[in-house]
């Protein structure tokens, strides 16, 4: 494959994630993310060739979100596309900035990711995803939300995930103590990253104490609801080597795959376990090729995982080859996936202590080009040197997968 | 450029009103399935090159890409692929009697259908069991005519 190196040159976030930014507007949030980026990258707005941007739709209520906050995000005079690919948002947006450089098109892209989601209403949003199928279905006398023989989606997107979750268990073989342990694993790596939502040791037991929403998951095995913001300076190698000292993450490999509605799919009968996930095992295979793993399960450094659940950390690393089917919960007992550990998995905490959905996707290789250039602010720093790192995206029906591997050295051409 | 834990901005509340949508979709498989119902049957569409049967069925094969109507008749029994135990309702309200909802695949037919599991002990409840549909005495033709699944 004939393409230009590209490399991550600086992330920006915005100062914190937290449930509600009461003291800034949308565009105002975005840009603390977009200054943040230039400072830490020293370049200034007429170095940005372009940008992407990405967020949920519906979540906030606003369509054109990119061109309202036209000059927030540095964009005028300059191409600017919006992407919106459900949870995946913040890779897919990051992705496109990569295709930009890797084509020769531009040399230096601006990929802008956020939610703020205090302004909207998630469930609202998410709703909308299924609401056509959702209605034809009750017309016909689906009891959706009722006590009748076709209930369906208790406990909004965690009952939803909780069918993924027990089909996990049952062909894994790990147990429901295994998402508690892995669920106070990242709320307490969490409790070390400053630009953490969630920032509280936990224990197990503090998991096992709270509610069920839907058995086999808690209310402490789910996601935050967040705002915040996240920028990535993408590059071609010429710039880095013109603009930088060097220290960047380099793009290494890519995929994206999906498959059909795993989950919701109430009009046409829903065909895949939405533990299957074999999108995952297509892109990843695809960015390992391209980036010249050959055993993903020995040559990573670390993982950071898109997991809107405690369990999905430890399908994901199966579903990505870090490990063998079913051994994932057996490295955890192990302590592998500890920020010290061999394979250390979501130290930033996850998605799972930090969801600013449309950023979400975003801070996965985020952390892992921070790691890489060894710029993490906080205590969730890897004590060993990073080479190369596989980052995750999950979401729309429960089927869209996408992959980035990032690495301390480009690929030789 | 710091976050100011103080100050407030404006809050505008604003609504999106759903109910000013008009949602067109093909329910036709829904439609078969809610009619045969009535004679307490669950009925579901099969593509003829791949054989996939669909409950409820599309006006296409998902798997081919080929138009496809050929209606047949499934088993009311089938198979827990996965499930879950509600603990709270959708509002997030915790719930006194616990439900599992369940994904199940009827006999002869290759998709996941949802129901609710009784007469048994929620904790007992096992992917891959049996289970069956209850019919309500009086059907109506339409998906409110299962009861409920019981183990078989």
């Amino acid at each position: 494959m004939i393409m230009s190196n590209v490399a991550i040159a600086g992330v920006g976030y915005t100062p914190v994630f937290v449930s509600k930014r009461k003291d800034v507007n949308i565009a105002e949030m975005i840009s603390e993310s977009v200054a943040t980026a230039l400072e830490n990258t020293g370049l200034t707005p007429d170095d940005i060739d372009a940008v992407t941007f990405g967020n949920m739709q519906t979540f906030e209520g606003l369509n054109m979100p990119h061109l309202w906050s036209a000059e927030h995000i540095l964009a005028v005079d300059k191409p600017t596309i919006r992407i919106s690919t459900g949870g995946t948002t913040g890779m897919s947006t990051l992705q496109a900035a990569y295709y930009y450089v890797a084509s020769g098109l531009y040399d230096i892209v601006m990929a802008v990711s956020w939610e703020k989601q205090s302004e909207g209403d998630s469930q609202v949003g998410l709703a909308g995803i299924v609401m056509p199928e959702a209605m034809v279905m009750v017309q016909h006398g689906l009891d959706l939300f009722g006590g009748g023989g076709l209930s369906a989606m208790g406990g909004g997107s965690t009952g939803a995930a909780s069918f993924q979750a027990m089909s996990y268990l049952h062909h894994s073989g790990a147990d429901p103590e295994h998402i508690d342990k892995m669920a106070a694993l990242e709320r307490s790596n969490a409790a070390l990253n400053p630009y953490a939502h969630l920032r509280k040791k936990t224990s197990v037991e503090d998991i096992q104490a709270t509610p069920f929403i839907a058995w086999p998951l808690r209310f402490g095995h789910t996601c935050p609801t967040s705002d915040g913001a996240t920028t990535c300076i993408v590059m071609s190698e010429e710039k880095v080597r013109k603009m930088t000292d060097g220290n960047v993450a380099w793009i290494t490999g890519l995929g994206s795959a999906t498959s059909d509605p795993s989950t919701a799919n109430f009009l046409e009968g829903q065909l895949t376990d939405p533990a299957e996930q074999e999108p995952a095992r297509i892109a990843s295979a695809k960015a390992y090729k391209m980036a010249g793993i050959k055993d993903p399960s020995r040559e990573l450094d670390m993982a950071e995982m898109y997991n809107g659940f405690a369990h999905q950390s430890l399908m994901w690393l199966e579903k990505l080859g870090c490990c063998k089917e079913g051994e994932a919960h057996k490295l955890l007992d192990a302590g592998a996936l500890n920020i010290d550990g061999e394979i250390p998995t979501n130290a930033s905490g996850g998605v799972f202590s930090t969801n600013a959905i449309g950023a979400s996707a975003m801070n996965r290789p985020a952390e892992c080009a921070l790691q890489i250039m060894g710029k993490i602010e906080g205590g969730h720093k890897i004590p060993k040197k990073i080479r190369k790192a596989v980052s995750h995206g999950w979401g729309g029906m429960f089927q869209y997968v996408t992959v980035m591997v990032l690495a301390d050295e480009p690929m030789k051409s | 450029m710091a976050y100011n834990k103080d100050l407030e901005t404006r809050e505008v509340q604003a609504t999106w009103d759903v109910t000013t949508y008009q949602y067109k979709l093909d329910g036709r498989g829904a439609k078969v399935l809610a009619d045969g119902m009535k004679e307490k049957t669950i009925r579901g569409i099969k593509c003829p090159q791949c054989g996939r049967v669909y409950v409820p069925g599309p006006t296409y094969c998902r798997v081919c890409y080929i138009d496809i109507d050929d209606v047949v008749d499934c088993s009311d029994e089938g198979v827990v692929m996965s499930y879950c135990i509600e603990m709270a309702d959708v509002r997030g309200n915790p719930m006194d009697e616990h439900r599992v909802s369940a994904m199940i695949k009827f006999d002869g037919a290759d998709t996941w259908f949802i129901g609710t599991v009784h007469g048994i002990d929620p904790m007992d409840v096992k992917i891959g069991m049996k289970v069956k549909a209850i019919w309500k005495d009086v059907t109506e033709g339409n998906l409110g005519d299962i009861q409920r699944f019981e183990p078989v």
